[in-house]
């Protein structure tokens, strides 16, 4: 589960999940939802598969969403449907979209970057959350 | 007071000067300054803008005071209308945090031979036109391409290597500040990655707050400067907003992750992760400052290029060439930078690392940065304002070296977040309400021009009374938007 909440001039993003691993695939659904307004219509034509080293589970959030980025960003590929498993090195994952399509796809905001600003990930009794701030 | 507000003392220098004394918080090596009158100064301590100010002044080897312009609102890391000098010789650091990942964002005017009588009948056309010659919005690109071979050249030369292609003149480098080129410029460090974000994007506008916009000269308050720029009143003229696309917000990020370790490498405290930071003398430092000083010169040809393609559209709609129309451009100023400049500070002249994150140079007359043209009367000072009010011509004065190392504001500010600004719009169309006002709008998403609304600005007229007042830069022209262009 995610939502943004507010920062002056930028957006943040915010993730609530049971697992660490289905935190890191609603990030991945929140960023794609900051770029595109109908997430639900871009459909799963094509797959990207992801290898990410780290065990700082909150730059390992960090990188994970970068790695996101650099592929709609390299691709113009829109993602929205993702599977991520973590082992003692970091995460695999696969995402599954397809190139953005200005006729069908109602694009928003230009995501800059992720930042450190803010950047947390906690594990608590309920699961897990995660907040981030991202520059638009 | 609002959740999130600065609880912080404020204390008044002057009518324009607030003080955050180094003693609110262990770790600060100097004082904050910020720049605002008691209406600004209100607005400023509903966020945490102001605490990033203190957080700043953490940075080693930083001189005088950590300074912040009226525009200042809460960023990350640094406030937006930051600016920060470190001194190399007192293991003063480079932040990238305090550049931005828009490396080199800012703005350029253009202006013509065309009055607001000859273009209103044909705005809408010229407006559409913009629309549909220049790339906007979120994953547009570009239709100039560049290999890596031909990126590389342009990332080392700036705008001087689009003169072949007749895409530049050497009148445009002369009214570029820095002529569009950073000497320190090392391509080979920038990453394939963000040669690869780059590489369709030098030319296109974006989405965010960037923007081209057709304008009037509304008011002319200083005549021999709007003279020696080309500017009179009901003149046409156009300015754009925009940097270094991904090919810059990569090199901030590269930068960052390389960053992770280096301040306790360096024995380096800080209260934010965004601030991270290194010493200017060390191979991290000269690394970023060489991969940040091609993103610099990137955004320069990205800014040249949208210009080009506004004289295309002004040639297409008016029928003559642009050099007939005479759109030349005025000046070009970056406000996401830092430059190794010359500053007095306690007695002591010294070179600077001046990070200016949100702020724009400002230099006094008879500074030898400044072009011969415009050094009678001080370097033109480029003030975007917000899509319904005003924008600024300002002339930088010698307050601003005595104070703020040579620096001014950058624009309006923003007064609500973007979320708010949604709930504030409330459905409205905000480009019908424009164009009752006379100002046609054309945006890619209706969520981009409600986020950028009027009303979700400070007022730029505040902000620049400020800067007005304190003789950081002296206004020279009002203007006002009739014609709006956002991603």
């Amino acid at each position: 589960m995610f939502e943004t909440f507010e920062h002056t001039a930028d957006l943040g993003l915010r993730i609530r999940a049971t697992t660490q691993e289905q935190l890191l695939e609603d990030a991945g659904r929140g960023l794609f939802s900051m770029l595109v307004t109908n997430l639900e219509d871009v459909r799963c034509l094509q797959e990207r598969t992801y290898r990410v080293e780290g065990v700082a589970t909150d730059y390992l959030l960090f990188d994970w969403l970068n790695e996101l980025l650099f592929t709609f960003e390299s691709e113009r590929l829109l993602l929205s449907e993702f599977h991520v498993v973590l082992d003692a090195e970091g995460l695999w994952a696969t995402a599954n979209g397809e190139p953005m399509d200005l006729a069908r796809h109602r694009m928003e905001h230009e995501v800059k970057a992720i930042t450190y600003h803010g950047l947390r990930v906690e594990k608590d009794a309920v699961g897990w959350f995660a907040e981030l701030i991202v520059d638009i | 007071m609002p959740k999130g507000a600065f609880n912080g003392p404020l204390e008044r220098v002057n009518d324009c000067c607030w003080r955050i004394p180094k003693s609110y918080k262990q770790g600060m090596l100097v004082d904050g300054l910020i720049y605002a009158d008691d209406q600004l100064i209100e607005q400023i301590r509903h966020d945490q803008a102001a605490e990033q100010v203190a957080n700043v002044a953490f940075l080693p080897g930083i001189q005088h005071a950590s300074l912040a312009m009226p525009d200042i609102h809460w960023g990350y890391g640094f406030c937006i209308g930051g600016v920060c000098a470190t001194d190399p010789n007192e293991d003063g650091v480079i932040s990238p945090g305090g550049v931005g990942y828009d490396i080199n964002c800012g703005v350029r005017l253009v202006r013509s031979n065309l009055f607001y009588q000859d273009v209103k009948p044909h705005l809408t056309a010229l407006v559409d036109e913009l629309f549909r010659n220049v790339p906007a919005g979120v994953g547009r690109g570009g239709k100039y391409h560049f290999n890596k071979k031909e990126l590389r050249r342009l990332l080392g030369e700036g705008p001087a290597f689009l003169r072949d292609r007749e895409l530049t003149t050497d009148g445009d480098l002369e009214h570029t500040e820095a002529r569009g080129y950073l000497s320190n410029a090392v391509p080979d460090n920038v990453s394939d990655r963000a040669l690869e974000r780059g590489a369709k994007q030098c030319g296109t506008l974006g989405s965010g707050n960037h923007f081209m916009e057709v304008q009037v000269v509304d008011a002319v308050f200083d005549e021999t400067a709007a003279q020696t720029m080309g500017l009179a009143k009901d003149m046409v003229c156009v300015m754009i907003h925009s940097g270094s696309r991904g090919l810059g917000y990569q090199v901030c990020d590269d930068a960052l992750k390389k960053f992770r370790s280096v301040p306790e490498k360096y024995g380096i405290a800080l209260p934010d992760r965004q601030l991270a930071c290194a010493p200017i003398n060390s191979d991290e430092g000269q690394e970023y400052l060489g991969a940040m000083c091609a993103a610099a010169n990137y955004a320069w040809c990205n800014r040249q290029l949208l210009m080009h393609q506004a004289r295309e559209s002004f040639q297409t709609v008016f029928g003559r060439t642009w050099q007939k129309l005479q759109m030349n451009l005025v000046y070009d100023v970056a406000h996401n930078i830092a430059k190794f400049e010359e500053h007095t500070t306690g007695g002591t002249t010294r070179k600077v690392w001046v990070h200016r994150k949100g702020a724009t140079r400002a230099f006094p007359p008879n500074h030898a940065e400044v072009p011969a043209i415009y050094r009678g009367v001080g370097q033109p000072v480029i003030i975007p304002g917000d899509m319904g009010r005003a924008s600024w011509v300002l002339v930088g004065q010698s307050g601003s070296m005595d104070q703020t190392f040579g620096t001014a504001c950058h624009g309006a500010g923003r007064a609500m977040s973007r979320t708010a600004a949604v709930k504030h719009a409330q459905g409205r169309r905000i480009d019908k309400e424009l164009a009752a006002k006379g100002i046609i709008a054309r945006a890619q998403s209706w969520r981009g021009l409600a986020e950028e609304q009027p009303d979700a600005y400070k007022d730029v007229n505040l902000v620049v009374d400020v800067v007005h007042k304190a003789n950081l830069a002296t206004k020279v022209a009002r203007m006002r938007p009739i014609g709006v262009v956002k991603g």
